[in-house]
C-alpha cells in the first residue's frame, strides 16, 4: 500500500480496521524491527496521555504489541520514578526513572513523543518548568537531538494551547510548541534551540488516539516515510492532512448539517438543530471529527449539542473565543455569509450547492493545499 | 544524614517534587514538597466572555477534567443569577457525568497509579522471607497488578490482569460520559443553565449496560463478593464496628483457605481491595488475622499532631429530590456528599468558606500574605536566580500555595469526604486505628476510602440513570450575556481529588475581571506556611519510615517506598495545584477586587 492509499484508508477508517489491513504485516511484526518511544510531558494536563488509553480495537497495549513497540518512557504510566540520594543518581534504570530516561536519549534512534508546552520562561532560563532537577527545556533539548523524527502532540505540544493563550503574563511565560507557537513556525522551541527535525504535529485538545496511532503506526510500518513524504503528508502547521484536511471542515459532515441547510439555527442551548448562531466553529475547522467522532465513536461535541470549540486549530483557544457567540463571517459569496445562506437554502434550488458554497466560503483558500483524500 | 529526593514523582500528574532528609534509623526527619510548573493559567480567563470558562478551566487537568467544568457552571450559574432555575435534569445529567468520572479517575489511580507500587521488588525480597505462601502471593501480585513496559532484573513483566481491566473499564466509563457529554476528556456538556445535550431513552439504555459492564469488572476483580452483598454490609451496616466486623470476617476466611492452599487467585475468592486490606495493614493482616507479614501501609502516611490537621469537603452533587434549582451560597448542604470540615481529632464543623486563607511565605510568589483567595494579590518570582528549588524552611520552595481552614492545613479528597459523610466502614477503620494509638488518617485508609467511594458511587449513578433522568425534561435555561453585567458567581464542587472552588467576577461589560479557583492539591501538597507548619503531605511524610515494610529489611535510599505510597496515596495532580494566579495588582482599582459574599 503506498502514501496516497495510506491517506484514504487512514481517512475512511479507525485504527482498528487500519491495523487488520495491515494484518500481514502485523503477523510479521516480529520482522518489524522494535520502534522505541520516548514519551515526555511539558507543561500539560495528561489529557493526552488520558485519550491515547481511550484508544479503541486496538487500545494502546494492543497496539504496542501489534506494532512491537517498545515504550521505553512515559512518566504517567512507567513503575519508575527519579531518586536522587545526595544529588547522585540512585539505582538501576529499573527504579529509577532518569537514568532510564538518560540512557534512552543517549542511545538514540526512536521517536519522540512530546505531549506539552515547553517553557522557556522567565529569562530563558526554563525554570518556569522543571523534573529531574533541571528545565524541562534542557531534557527536551537533549530528547529532541537524538531523537529521529518528534511526534507533537494535543495543542500544548503543538502549537502552545491554553498556555500560550493571551493573557498580560503570555510574555513572561513564554511556553512554547515544538516547532511552533500559534501560527508561527519561527517561535517554536526547535527554532529557539538551533535544533532541526523532522516533526508531525497531532493537534487536538485533547488529540484524538486515533490520531496518535494511526500516525505513529503509518511511520512504523514505513507507510509515512520519514522525511521524504511528510511535505506530501503535513498541511502548512504540520498537521497530517488525513485526519486535518486543508479542503474540508468538521461543517461539512456534521451531524446537525441537515438542519442548517434548511435554517433551522438555534438560539439556545440544548436544542437538536444547528449550532452557528450559538457559536459553533465547525465550518472554520479542519478536523474529521464529525466523520470520526470520539471515545468509541459513540459521539462528539456538535452532536451533543455543543458549538464546536475549534480545538484543533493553530489559534486555539483564542482564535475560537468567544466560545458561545456567532464567529464573524469570512468572505462572502453572492454578497451572502453563512447565516444568509442557510436561510436561502430553505427550500430554493440553492440547496444542493449551500453545502459546498458554505465550505467554499469558509475555507481561507491560502490554507488550501492539494487534498489528497 | 541522608538527602533522598523523589523527582519527578511519577504515576500522578504533573510535576512533583519530595525532598527529604532521612536520619540514620531510615526515618524522614524532614521533607519540603514541590510543585514544579507555573501555569498561570487563571490569567488567561480575565477579558473573557465568561461562558469560556466552563471550557478553558477543564484544560487544567485532563484527569478530572468534568470537575472543573461542574464548579465552573456552577459558579456561572450563580453569575447569571439562574442557579434556581437550573432544571432538574440538567443538573441530574451532571450528576452523572461528574459520578462517572470519579469512578474513572479513582479506578485509574487505584490500578494505573497506586497499585503498580505493590509489584515493587522491595516486597518480592520481603514475600521471599515467609516461603511458599510468600511466593505464591508474589506472583499473584505481578499477575494482576504490574504496569506497563515492567522489567524486574532484566526480565520483561507483562502487564497486569486487573491493570488492563481497569484501563478497559476507565475507557467504558469515558465513553458513557461521552454519550451524553460529547467527548472526553474535555466534555462539552456543561454549561451555564445546565447541560447541552438532551438525553433519549436510548442513552439511557447505553448508559445502564455501561453500568452493568462496569459492575461486572467490580465483581469480578475488585471484590470477592458480589457489590450489593460488600454495600450491604459496609455503606449500608447499622454501625462502624459492624462494617469493620464484616469486612475482617470476610477476610478471615479466604485466609483460613489460603494459607493451606497457598492459593491467592480470584478463583479462591479474593478481590483485589481484599488483598490490599488484609496484606496492606499490619493492624488488620498480622494482629486480627494472624498473617506472617503485612505491608504496614497502616504505619505510613499519618499525622503526629491532630492540631496541625484538618478534613475538608465542600460537598458535591446536586440535591435532585425537590426539583429544579439549587443555592451556591448552601452548596453541599444537602445532596449526595456533604460539606464539612473536621478537625484532625475528627470533630465536624460547619463549612464557612470565608475561613480559607492562602499564604505564599514558602511559595515562588510576591505578595501580600494570609489572604482569602478572592482578595490574593500574586505575582510570581520573574528573576530566574531567585527560583531555588532546593529551598528549605527558611525560603520559598514551591509553586503551590498554601491554603488554609481558620489557619489550619487540611487533607481533602475521598478520605476527607468519606469522613463528611460518616461513611461506616471509613468511620470503622478509623475508630479501630485510633483505639490502637495510630494516625488513623494513614496511606492505608487513604486507599480504602478512595476505593470505597468508587464503590458506592455506584449505586448512587444508577439512581440517577434510571430513575431520575427524566429524556422528556428540560435541560437548560436560556441566557444572555447582558445577565453577567457587574455580577460574581462562586461555585463549589469536589474533584476526585478534593475540595474544589471557582469564583468569578464580571464588570459592566459581562467580560471576567477576576476568576480564581482553588483546587484539591493546593490544600494537600502545600508547601509550609508563614508559621512554619508543613502542608498534609509533608506532614504524612515526616516520621514515615523511607523503606519497605517499616525498614524492615533495612535501609535503602535508592528504593524510597516509603515515600512513593504516601505521596501518591493522595493522588497528586499537579498542574492543578499550580493553576494560580491572578495579578489583581496589574488591573489596578480596589473595586475589581472580589468581595466576599
Amino acid at each position: 500500500m503506498d502514501r496516497r492509499t495510506f491517506l484514504k484508508v487512514a481517512g475512511a477508517i479507525g485504527a482498528s480496521a487500519f491495523l487488520g489491513i495491515y494484518h500481514s504485516d502485523i503477523s510479521n511484526a516480529i520482522e518489524i524491527s522494535k520502534t522505541k518511544i520516548v514519551w515526555i510531558h511539558g507543561a500539560e494536563c495528561t489529557g493526552c496521555s488520558e485519550s491515547l488509553l481511550n484508544a479503541e480495537n486496538p487500545d494502546i497495549v494492543q497496539a504496542i504489541q501489534k506494532l512491537n513497540v517498545d515504550l521505553v518512557y512515559h512518566e504517567t504510566l512507567l513503575a519508575q520514578q527519579g531518586i536522587f540520594v545526595d544529588g547522585r543518581l540512585a539505582g538501576t534504570s529499573e527504579l529509577n526513572s532518569e537514568i532510564l530516561l538518560n540512557d534512552a536519549i543517549e542511545e538514540g534512534g526512536y521517536i519522540l513523543v512530546v505531549e506539552g508546552s515547553i517553557a522557556n520562561g522567565p529569562n530563558g532560563s526554563g525554570k518556569y518548568c522543571m523534573y529531574g532537577e533541571r528545565p524541562f527545556k534542557d531534557i527536551f533539548k537533549k530528547a529532541a537531538e537524538n531523537a529521529d523524527m518528534i511526534l507533537a502532540v494535543g495543542m500544548c505540544a503543538t502549537y502552545g494551547g491554553v498556555n500560550a493563550a493571551d493573557s498580560a503574563i503570555t510574555d513572561l511565560m513564554d511556553f512554547r510548541g515544538v516547532s511552533f507557537l500559534k501560527e508561527d513556525p519561527s517561535k517554536g522551541m526547535l527554532t529557539e534551540l538551533g535544533i532541526s527535525k523532522p516533526v508531525i504535529n497531532v493537534p487536538g485538545c485533547p488529540a484524538h488516539p486515533d490520531w496518535m496511532l494511526l500516525t505513529l503506526a503509518a511511520v512504523i510500518l514505513g507507510k509515512i516515510r520519514v522525511p521524504d513524504d511528510l511535505d506530501a503528508v503535513l498541511d502548512k502547521y504540520d498537521r497530517p492532512l488525513v485526519f486535518f484536511p486543508a479542503d474540508h471542515t468538521l461543517h461539512d459532515n456534521c451531524p446537525r448539517r441537515g438542519f442548517y441547510d434548511v435554517g433551522k439555527l438555534d438560539t439556545d442551548l440544548s436544542g437538536d438543530g444547528c449550532l452557528w448562531k450559538l457559536g459553533c466553529k465547525g465550518p472554520y475547522t479542519h478536523s474529521d471529527c464529525a466523520l470520526r467522532k470520539w471515545n468509541g465513536s459513540v459521539n462528539m461535541c456538535t452532536q451533543a449539542g455543543s458549538p464546536c470549540i475549534s480545538c484543533c486549530e493553530p489559534g486555539f483557544p483564542d482564535s475560537s473565543s468567544p466560545f458561545y457567540e456567532e464567529a464573524e463571517d469570512k468572505p462572502v459569496l453572492f454578497g451572502m455569509n453563512a447565516d444568509s445562506l442557510a436561510k436561502v437554502g430553505v427550500g430554493t434550488a440553492i440547496l444542493a450547492g449551500a453545502a459546498h458554497a458554505v465550505r467554499r466560503i469558509v475555507v481561507d483558500k491560502d490554507d488550501e493545499k492539494e487534498g489528497e483524500v | 544524614m541522608t538527602r533522598v529526593v523523589v523527582d519527578p514523582l511519577t504515576r500522578i500528574e504533573g510535576h512533583f517534587r519530595l525532598s527529604a532528609e532521612v536520619n540514620e534509623q531510615g526515618v524522614i526527619s524532614d521533607i519540603q514538597s514541590a510543585g514544579m510548573l507555573f501555569r498561570g493559567f487563571e490569567r488567561i480567563l480575565l477579558n473573557r466572555d465568561p461562558r469560556d470558562a466552563a471550557r478553558i478551566t477543564q484544560r487544567v487537568c485532563g484527569v478530572c477534567p468534568t470537575s472543573h467544568a461542574m464548579a465552573s457552571a456552577n459558579a456561572l450559574d450563580d453569575l447569571f443569577g439562574i442557579a434556581d432555575q437550573v432544571p432538574k435534569d440538567a443538573l441530574v445529567a451532571r450528576n452523572i457525568i461528574q459520578s462517572l468520572n470519579m469512578m474513572a479517575s479513582h479506578a485509574t489511580h487505584i490500578y494505573v497509579l497506586w497499585l503498580p507500587d505493590i509489584v515493587n521488588p522491595a516486597y518480592r525480597d520481603v514475600l521471599a522471607t515467609i516461603g511458599d505462601t510468600g511466593a505464591a502471593l508474589w506472583k499473584e501480585l505481578l499477575y494482576r497488578f504490574a504496569p506497563i513496559s515492567y522489567r524486574l532484573n532484566g526480565v520483561s513483566i507483562p502487564p497486569g490482569n486487573a491493570y488492563l481491566n481497569a484501563i478497559k473499564e476507565k475507557k467504558r466509563l469515558q465513553e458513557a460520559i461521552a454519550l451524553i457529554a460529547g467527548k472526553m476528556p474535555h466534555q462539552m456538556s456543561s454549561v451555564v443553565g445546565g447541560v447541552t445535550y438532551r438525553p433519549t431513552v436510548a442513552d439511557i439504555g447505553k448508559l445502564t449496560s455501561y453500568y452493568h459492564h462496569v459492575m461486572d469488572f467490580i465483581d469480578g476483580s475488585t471484590l470477592g463478593v458480589d457489590h450489593r452483598t460488600w454495600l450491604d454490609n459496609t455503606f449500608r451496616a447499622s454501625s462502624p464496628q459492624r462494617a469493620v466486623d464484616f469486612l475482617i470476617e470476610h477476610l478471615q476466611e479466604l485466609v483460613e483457605k489460603s494459607l493451606i492452599s497457598n492459593d491467592f487467585s480470584h478463583v479462591a475468592g479474593w478481590g483485589d481491595i481484599d488483598l490490599l486490606a488484609a496484606f496492606g495493614s499490619e493492624l488488620i493482616g498480622e494482629r486480627y488475622l494472624g498473617l506472617p507479614v503485612s505491608f504496614k501501609f497502616d504505619r505510613s502516611g499519618g499525622y503526629s499532631d491532630p492540631s496541625k490537621i484538618g478534613f475538608l469537603s465542600y460537598g458535591v452533587y446536586y440535591d435532585v429530590e425537590h426539583g429544579d434549582g439549587y443555592d451556591p451560597l448552601e452548596f453541599g448542604r444537602s445532596g449526595f456528599q456533604k460539606a464539612a470540615f473536621i478537625t484532625g481529632s475528627f470533630e465536624h464543623k460547619k463549612f464557612d468558606h470565608r475561613n480559607v486563607t492562602e499564604q505564599i511565605g514558602h511559595s515562588f510568589y510576591v505578595g501580600k500574605h494570609n489572604l482569602h483567595p478572592l482578595e490574593g494579590v500574586t505575582d510570581p518570582v520573574r528573576n530566574a536566580d531567585e527560583i531555588d528549588y532546593n529551598g528549605n524552611d527558611e525560603s520559598k520552595y514551591s509553586w503551590i500555595k498554601a491554603p488554609r481552614y481558620d489557619g489550619i492545613p487540611c487533607e481533602v479528597g475521598p478520605l476527607a469526604r468519606m469522613v463528611a459523610m460518616e461513611e461506616p466502614l471509613t468511620m470503622g477503620l478509623i475508630n479501630m486505628f485510633s483505639k490502637n494509638g495510630q494516625s488513623a488518617a494513614n496511606t492505608f485508609t487513604r486507599m480504602m476510602a478512595r476505593a470505597q467511594e468508587m464503590l458506592l458511587l455506584s449505586d448512587e449513578l444508577l439512581k440517577w440513570v434510571s430513575s431520575d433522568l427524566d429524556p422528556n425534561g428540560k435541560f437548560c435555561v436560556p441566557t444572555d450575556l447582558s445577565m453577567a453585567e457587574n455580577s460574581q458567581g462562586i461555585g463549589l464542587w469536589e474533584a476526585p481529588r478534593g475540595a474544589l472552588g471557582h469564583w468569578v467576577r464580571t464588570g459592566r461589560d459581562s467580560k471576567v475581571i477576576n476568576y480564581q479557583m482553588v483546587v484539591p492539591t493546593t490544600w494537600n501538597a502545600s508547601p509550609r506556611d508563614d508559621l512554619g507548619v508543613p502542608g498534609p503531605i509533608e506532614q504524612a511524610l515526616l516520621g514515615t519510615k523511607v523503606s519497605a515494610v517499616e525498614n524492615l529489611l533495612g535501609i535503602d535510599n535508592a528504593n524510597p517506598t516509603g515515600i512513593l505510597h504516601t505521596a501518591r496515596s493522595y493522588d497528586p495532580c499537579i498542574a492543578c495545584a499550580v493553576h494560580t494566579i491572578d495579578l489583581t495588582k496589574k488591573l489596578g482599582n480596589a473595586s475589581r477586587t472580589f468581595n466576599i459574599v
